[in-house]
């Protein structure tokens, strides 16, 4: 009995977080599946009445239905908990989209992505520190956005905070910087690619290359196309493996300034900071490449894996509060939107000319 | 502007992840879920 009675508060607690996520989430799958049924209905009319249109993907329907909530009658707290959960969703989609990959293609396409996202890394952390420098801003906020711009956007500063002990204050300017460019990359990435009639592929590794944060790639990409957005995310991810070595490098130059605590063992530092879903996402394409899986098995996960990502394109529209990204002063924005334009220029000439040399 | 990787519990959202994903993978493969369609 003794057992029992210690054993079911925690119980009744997981059963009520698990409670609190459900409204939320049917907001999520409510929006995500109108912005699908748009799109069909849209692709059905113009069928039937012989007209052209524009197709516009769900991922664009469900980003501006959530947009549109979120900025108008606003999210009640009761979806909160849930609506949070996108970027959990989108991490679900990544590893189960590692079914769409051979490991062969994951690692040729990964290497260029390697090779490119190391030049991009270099030159948009030095450039980032002279327009900090130029605009007088606090280091350490410069430091955050750098790591934001380069890497991979809000996990990347939220994992380098702690490490450079830097303000809460900082950290949220830095933030809602990338946030508010990752919104209107989205919107200017995909117009950009047409109009240079960039490749499925070219495209795909651009956006993955220069779009900060992991669900704006991803959405960027399957604005483009399936098979851009399939690229854009394999780009990100590479990027996103690289957080702790650069989060460390950061940690290591503010702690020899006495400005943040020491790292430790460095091995472990890295493991901490090391984004786990890749390894999954690794071990379902090696999966995948050792023929684990019938062909339509495969289509399952790949269709899995887009469900995924409609409850996180209908997160990442209801979690942009335009009000929010208008509260910041304008110099942190000023920043991040000059460094963002000069990382976008320098990934673009980067990926014509891998284009050109490795073939992609 | 809060993100679920700064709770203390959002630590292990990857893992939290990557399990959901290698159990659907797993469901799949024992044909114990119908064929996800689009």
């Amino acid at each position: 009995m003794a057992t029992q009675a210690s054993v079911a508060p925690p119980a009744q607690l997981l059963a009520r977080r698990a409670f609190a996520h459900i409204p939320g989430l049917l907001l999520l799958a409510v929006v995500g599946f109108a912005g699908k049924l748009i799109e069909q209905s849209i692709a059905a009319y113009t069928k039937a009445h012989h007209t052209t249109f524009p197709n516009i993907e769900y991922v664009l329907w469900a980003i501006v239905i959530g947009l549109v909530i979120a900025n108008t009658i606003g999210i009640p707290k009761i979806f909160e908990p849930g609506v949070a959960t996108y970027e959990f969703w989108l991490k679900t989609g990544i590893v189960l989209l590692g079914s769409r990959f051979l490991l062969g293609d994951v690692l040729h396409l990964g290497g260029i992505s390697l090779l490119l996202v190391a030049i991009a890394i270099t030159l948009s952390l030095t450039f980032m520190h002279l327009l900090g420098r130029a605009f007088k801003l606090k280091p350490k906020l410069t430091s955050l956005l750098a790591i934001g711009s380069s890497i991979c956007g809000v996990s990347a500063i939220i994992a380098a905070k702690p490490s450079i002990d830097a303000d809460d204050e900082d950290a949220s300017y830095a933030i809602a910087a990338i946030l508010a460019l990752g919104a209107i990359s989205l919107f200017t990435f995909p117009l950009i690619g047409h109009s240079l009639h960039l490749s499925d592929k070219a495209y795909g590794l651009w956006t993955g290359l220069a779009v900060d944060n992991t669900a704006e790639a991803t959405a960027a990409g399957a604005l483009y196309s399936d098979a851009a957005g399939k690229v854009a995310v394999l780009a990100k991810t590479t990027r996103n493996a690289l957080i702790g070595f650069i989060v460390l490098g950061y940690a290591l130059y503010w702690s020899s300034r006495g400005e943040a605590h020491s790292v430790g063992n460095k091995a472990i530092f890295l493991w901490k900071k090391f984004p786990k879903f890749v390894l999954g996402f690794l071990l379902i394409s090696l999966l995948a490449t050792l023929g684990f899986f019938t062909k339509p098995q495969l289509t399952s996960l790949a269709n899995l894996s887009r469900w995924a990502f409609l409850l996180t394109f209908a997160g990442v529209g209801l979690r942009t509060s335009l009000r929010e990204l208008g509260k910041q002063g304008w110099k942190p924005f000023a920043v991040g939107a000059i460094g963002e334009v000069f990382i976008a220029l320098i990934t673009l000439g980067l990926v014509y000319g891998a284009d050109f040399y490795l073939h992609l | 502007m809060s993100n679920p990787n700064s709770s203390p519990r959002g630590i292990s959202l990857d893992v939290y992840a990557v399990t959901l994903a290698l159990i659907l993978a797993l469901l799949v493969r024992l044909n114990l879920i119908p064929l996800i369609k689009w």
